[in-house]
């Protein structure tokens, strides 16, 4: 019985190892089913954030003529506009050494109003340069004041700041930012009608550009 | 025990359990502003809270040998070798202290002393942050926010200035917290006022006041169409404090001659903390007018490795007579939204230092760094005119203490930082990786 059983099992192996391969016909490649499009949206997510102090202060000697630190303070100051670094360096969140205060390692208020301090007097002087005086190269406002009675003589002349300081043009700007600005620039050139060191139009610029320096899109990034 | 009453037991302590949250995170009553004060440099607590006046051990006291007592109030001599004098200990029976509390000693019901502060370092930078952190440095960096910004974090957000550090170890460390607690740090009180500060020769208020009107509608208008409008919004939160900020009032009070035209009892012209009287002066303005919830200063002077040890208590007497000027002036000073009551009333005085110096003088005359601390409250949320904490008498190291939960050991800073927070109804692990809360303190 066990041999006959032996048998057969040997019997079926040798007529399982005869038997011809199954074999796979090759057939033209195809493409895959489609399940509908997605677009990868690209736009950032992150939370914007305020920018350490040593770029709002790369920023601001570049805008205002690549100058040194050093030449930035003997330009500002003078007026009661500005001081020396030294009396800053905590509040701009620079180590001041003197006293081993570290780094700030974030921005804050303080430092914004610091900021807008400096801000302010840069914009004041550059006004005087460019505008007032008229003085070549011009450093900020890259244009002749000339007349401004409507928004189409204000608009080319803001989008010439406005791509230097939020680094795109105006017409991109989301809102009526231009139309707000004509407004700002009307409302504090009718604010200057006494004699002062600029005209009413040239304050009307100064203070266009001390808003620019200070706006959310070049404190964020 | 029955298995049945275990159970019961379990159940009810399960079910309490969300109460107990509950009772930790209760916000605290608004209204209470605090100080933080750092005496930078380390501290010889022989002087005032841990005073020793024998030799005993490695201890050497301070002596007419190693001292000079002169202009120190404080100071009753009494015989430790030969013609060479000490001094005596302060003890009311409740409280001992050295020589170096000076003025302070009149508020002694008022102190609570912490002394056998185990700090586990000698570097300046490191114990400094330990003690306003609980956290040693980790690659030079605090891996931890400081006890201002927890308690601006948790009671300040809604303040003009919630945290303002003059050179106090301020550091913001988290990503859970408001970034309006972020200190804002000045290396003099006076720099507030110059930050503030605008001329007047181009542009004036008004012109300012249209500025930030255009700003804060570009914030709110970015806001709307942003995916995380927040941080616009906080921008223009900003804005919208600028015209309080720059406006005049604000610089024109905090300026120096204000300052110490506002507050001429406190030390203007001290030898040692002249500085440290301006932030005290500012901290008492800027609460008046309820700018802020905290103000960390530093007061400084005390690392003396060399002969300047003769001066050490003197330094301490100033640096006490500041707090002890300071504390007076809350007492004169109304709540600004509490009628009725007094600054000092819902005021709290945290004071810390980065470890102790050394028990035995050293060949320069000075002493150097040690790892053992003091430190002291002054707040009505404490017990006062108690000292908690200890250290052997041969070494001025820290000594155990019961009741923490793993046993008797030295109390430490997180444990001071811990049990400081929960005062305020502030859960301490929010912002403390160790640390247990020492009730015996809180009043």
């Amino acid at each position: 019985m066990r041999r006959a059983l032996a048998g057969r099992v040997v019997a079926a192996m040798l007529l399982a190892a005869c038997t011809h391969a199954t074999t796979i016909a090759p057939s033209a490649p195809q493409p895959l089913p489609a399940h509908g499009e997605s677009m990868i949206d690209t736009t950032p997510k992150e939370r914007r954030r305020m920018v350490p102090p040593e770029v709002y202060l790369r920023a601001y000697l570049t805008w205002f003529g690549g100058l040194a630190p050093l030449d930035v303070q003997a330009k500002a100051r003078g007026k009661n506009l500005f001081d020396a670094w030294d009396d800053y360096l905590a509040a701009l969140g620079l180590p001041d050494h003197r006293i081993d205060l570290p780094r700030a390692m974030q921005s804050n208020t303080l430092m914004l109003a610091t900021l807008g301090r400096l801000a302010e007097a840069l914009c004041a002087r550059a006004a005087e340069h460019d505008l007032h005086a008229r003085q070549k190269p011009r450093v900020v406002f890259d244009f002749d004041a000339g007349k401004i009675a409507t928004l189409d003589d204000f608009a080319p002349r803001f989008d010439v700041l406005h791509r230097t300081f939020l680094g795109y043009p105006a017409a991109l700007a989301p809102g009526t930012r231009v139309q707000r600005f004509f407004l700002l620039w009307q409302q504090v050139a009718a604010h200057h009608t006494k004699k002062s060191a600029l005209t009413a139009d040239e304050t009307a610029w100064a203070a266009v550009c001390t808003a620019l320096v200070q706006h959310p899109e070049t404190e964020l990034y | 025990m029955r298995r049945r009453d275990f159970l019961g037991m379990a159940g009810a302590a399960a079910a309490l359990w969300p109460l107990r949250s509950v009772m930790a995170a209760a916000p605290a009553a608004p209204g209470d502003f605090f100080v933080l004060i750092h005496a930078a440099g380390g501290w010889d607590v022989t002087l005032w809270a841990d005073p020793r006046n024998e030799k005993r051990g490695l201890v050497e006291p301070a002596s007419t040998e190693n001292m000079d007592p002169a202009a120190l109030v404080q100071w009753k001599p009494t015989k430790l070798d030969g013609d060479v004098d000490t001094f005596t200990i302060l003890d009311d029976g409740k409280l001992r202290m050295g020589p170096g509390i000076g003025a302070l000693w009149d508020m002694r019901d008022r102190l609570t002393v912490i002394n056998g502060l185990a700090m586990n370092t000698v570097s300046h930078p490191d114990g400094t942050m330990f003690s306003a952190t609980g956290r040693h440095l980790a690659g030079g960096r605090a891996p931890a926010s400081s006890v201002d910004v927890a308690l601006a974090n948790e009671l300040g957000a809604g303040q003009l200035l919630p945290a303002v550090s003059i050179n106090f170890p301020s550091s913001f460390v988290g990503d859970r917290l408001d970034r309006r607690a972020i200190p804002l740090r000045v290396a003099s009180a006076a720099t507030i006022a110059k930050s503030l500060s605008r001329s007047d020769a181009y542009l004036d208020a008004t012109d300012r006041g249209a500025i930030t009107a255009v700003l804060g509608e570009e914030a709110t208008d970015l806001a709307a169409r942003s995916t995380y409008p927040e941080t616009y919004e906080r921008i223009g939160a900003q804005l919208a404090a600028q015209p309080e900020l720059t406006g005049g009032t604000l610089e024109k009070a905090f300026t120096q001659k204000a300052l110490t035209d506002a507050y001429p009892s406190l030390p203007f012209k001290a030898r040692f903390q002249a500085a440290g009287a301006l932030s005290a002066a500012f901290a008492v303005e800027a609460m008046k007018r309820d700018l802020v919830r905290c103000v960390g200063f530093a007061l400084g002077g005390l690392d003396t490795h060399n002969a300047n040890y003769k001066q050490h208590a003197h330094v301490q007497q100033e640096l006490f007579g500041v707090i002890a000027e300071l504390v007076k002036l809350l007492d004169a000073t109304p709540h600004p939204t509490l009628t009725g009551r007094k600054l000092a009333d819902r005021t709290h005085i945290l004071v810390v230092s980065e470890f102790c110096r050394t028990p035995q003088i050293n060949l320069a005359g000075g002493r150097d760094h040690y790892p053992n601390n003091s430190a002291l409250v002054i707040s009505p949320k404490f017990k006062g005119g108690r000292s908690f904490g200890t250290t052997d008498v041969d070494q001025l190291l820290p000594a155990d203490v019961p009741g923490f939960s793993d046993g008797p050991r030295p109390i430490a800073p997180p444990d001071l930082l811990a049990t400081f927070l929960s005062a305020f109804a502030i859960e301490p692990r929010r912002y403390l990786r160790d640390g247990e809360v020492v009730t015996e303190l809180l009043a």
